[in-house]
This record gives structure tokens, C-alpha cells and sequence, in this order.
């Protein structure tokens, strides 16, 4: 049987080969497994980390959860809400804005309203009047 | 009223104990997810950040009631650590003005030990070859490089793997089949440049 190739072996690293009969027999291939295992152990082995950092890292992770069970959610939604709602209320107002009439006072309008009363004819008839004036 | 002190009482002694208990399977994790962590994302800085989000998920959803059973935490967390790396990998996408960090960078904050071995130079290369291949992993799409880094790194079966992230094995097994493509030249250096010299 054939040995095993460059890539059987990277396969076989990787969990995508199983050994066969003849990696079990031949002494050959089955030296590079035990070789090709060793240096995989070498290339992956873990670093050395600071305690101090490791130790820093679950100080930050303690201050974050407390700090996330103090943290008010509903009301920094609540303030989203209400800042929104003032930037529509500002920008519509202007638009449903309607133009105003002069104010007048109640005395004119009393002043008005009697001196309809106390005329017959209606006030539309004036204009007519004014023609036949010299 | 007694009751409801009581009740208190029970409820915070409970909450401190569960705390401690989550302090100290933290410690025994923690390594293991910032490497992780690390070797997925390149960059120890973001790997802090990525190991802290990765726990504070974790005490969150074990304070929820459905994730109370669990079979297998160790599995579980790493699934949470991988999903957060892949999410900091896609938003990663978008930061182009982002920059490497260089090497002496990291070094403040690893200090990198000598890995086991029978000789000084085995080591060395050992260690050149490691730095290289997690350089080359950025060739690899982002599922490419979970698989990848589960396998190379953490030594998962490919059946966990999947269920870490939540693939079918078939697929697992494609994205590592396009890895090791991808890192052919990587992987030959590391594995076979003994057999080039003889």
C-alpha cells in the first residue's frame, strides 16, 4: 500500500482522515503521525498570561455587572421618547399655525353691534347709497 | 413580616453564593475564552472586551431560568465566546479606517512563555510558525476561522464543533477542507519544512 501524502497527514490532523490499516503497519507513516502530533502540541501550546491581568479582566467583569444591574433602561428610554416628541412638537407647530384676526376690544364691539341695530336697512345697502350722492 | 425578612435574607445569601459560584468558574475559564477569544480576533485589546462581554452574557443568561440546565457549560460559554468574536468580526468589516496592532503592542500585554519542547530552536520556530499561521488566519471567512480556530487551537471534534456552532457536521467539515486550503502554505511550513531540509 502507498504511504500516506502531505496531505493525508494534514487531513488526518484535522479530524478529517481516520488512520487506516496501513498507518498501522507501516513504520514509517505512523513516525510522522507521532511527529506531526508533536509539532501541532508545540505550535498550539498556550502562552503564558500575567495573573495580574487575568486577575484585572474579572475586576472589569465584576464592576460591569454591577453596574448593569444599577443601570435605569426604561427611563433613558423614557428621555429618548420625550426628547423626540419635543423635536416633532417644535417642527409642526409652525406649520398648523393659523393667521390671526386683529383683536378688538368688547366696547367696539358692543359700539358695533348697536349701531347695526339701530340702522334699517342693512349694511350692504351703503355702497348703493354712494352712487346717487353728489 | 419575619417571613419576608427572612425571605430576603434567603434570597441574598442565595444571590452571594451563586456569585461566588460564577467568581470561581469564571477564574477556571477565563484563560481558556480570552485565547480563544485571541486567536480569533487577533488583537489581545479586543480580546479583553470580547472575554468580558463573553462572561457578562453568560451570568445574564444563567439569572434567566431557562438557562439554568445546563449539560455541558464549558460548550455553552464557548459558543457564547465564539458568537461574540464573530459579531466583533463582522462589525470589524465596516472600521476600515482601523489599524493592526503592532506586535510589540501585544507584547505589553502577553508575555508569551516558551512552549514546551525537547530544544531552543523548536521552540522558536514553534512560536514564528504560530504567529504566522494566526496572522494568515484573516485569509479565512469568518465561519472558516471558528472552525479553524476550534480545531487548531482547542482541539474539538468536529461533531462539537458543529454543535457549538450549531452547523451540521458536513458543513463543519467543508469550512475546514477550505481552511487548511487557504493556509496550505502556512500549514506545510509548520508541519513539513523538517522533511524539505532532510
Amino acid at each position: 500500500m502507498k504511504h500516506w501524502t502531505e496531505n493525508d497527514f494534514e487531513q488526518w490532523l484535522y479530524g478529517l482522515k481516520e488512520q487506516d490499516s496501513h498507518t498501522g503497519t507501516c513504520e514509517e507513516c505512523s513516525a510522522e503521525l507521532e511527529r506531526l502530533t508533536l509539532t501541532r502540541r508545540l505550535a498550539v501550546a498556550e502562552p503564558e498570561i500575567p495573573e495580574e491581568f487575568l486577575a484585572e479582566q474579572r475586576r472589569s467583569i465584576y464592576h460591569r455587572l454591577q453596574n448593569a444591574g444599577r443601570n435605569f433602561a426604561p427611563l433613558r428610554w423614557a428621555v429618548s421618547l420625550a426628547v423626540l416628541l419635543a423635536v416633532v412638537v417644535s417642527l409642526t407647530l409652525p406649520l398648523s399655525k393659523k393667521p390671526t384676526l386683529p383683536l378688538t376690544n368688547d366696547e367696539q364691539l358692543y359700539s358695533d353691534l348697536a349701531r347695526i341695530e339701530q340702522t334699517d336697512e342693512p349694511k350692504a345697502i351703503q355702497p348703493l347709497h354712494n352712487l346717487f350722492e353728489e | 413580616m419575619m417571613g419576608a425578612v427572612a425571605d430576603r435574607l434567603a434570597a441574598s445569601l442565595e444571590s452571594q453564593a451563586s456569585t461566588r459560584e460564577f467568581g470561581s468558574w469564571m477564574a477556571a475559564e477565563q484563560k481558556r475564552v480570552f485565547l480563544l477569544c485571541r486567536r480569533m480576533l487577533q488583537d489581545a485589546g479586543e480580546a479583553d472586551s470580547a472575554t468580558q462581554d463573553t462572561f457578562i452574557k453568560a451570568w445574564r443568561s444563567l439569572n434567566r431560568a431557562e438557562s439554568k440546565d445546563l449539560d455541558d457549560p464549558a460548550r455553552w460559554l464557548t459558543r457564547i465566546a465564539v458568537n461574540t468574536c464573530l459579531d466583533r468580526l463582522r462589525s470589524r468589516r465596516w472600521q476600515f479606517w482601523r489599524k493592526r496592532p503592532e506586535p510589540e503592542d501585544e507584547q505589553t500585554i502577553l508575555q508569551l512563555a516558551p512552549a514546551a519542547g525537547p530544544n531552543a530552536e523548536d521552540k522558536i520556530f514553534a512560536e514564528q510558525i504560530g504567529q504566522r499561521l494566526a496572522t494568515a488566519l484573516d485569509k479565512l471567512s469568518l465561519r472558516q476561522r471558528a472552525v479553524f480556530a476550534l480545531r487548531h487551537y482547542e482541539d474539538r471534534s468536529l461533531a462539537d464543533i458543529a454543535g457549538i456552532l450549531d452547523l451540521d457536521i458536513g458543513t463543519v467539515k467543508v469550512h475546514l477542507f477550505r481552511a487548511i486550503e487557504k493556509l496550505r502554505e502556512e500549514l506545510h511550513d509548520l508541519y513539513f519544512r523538517d522533511r524539505v531540509k532532510k
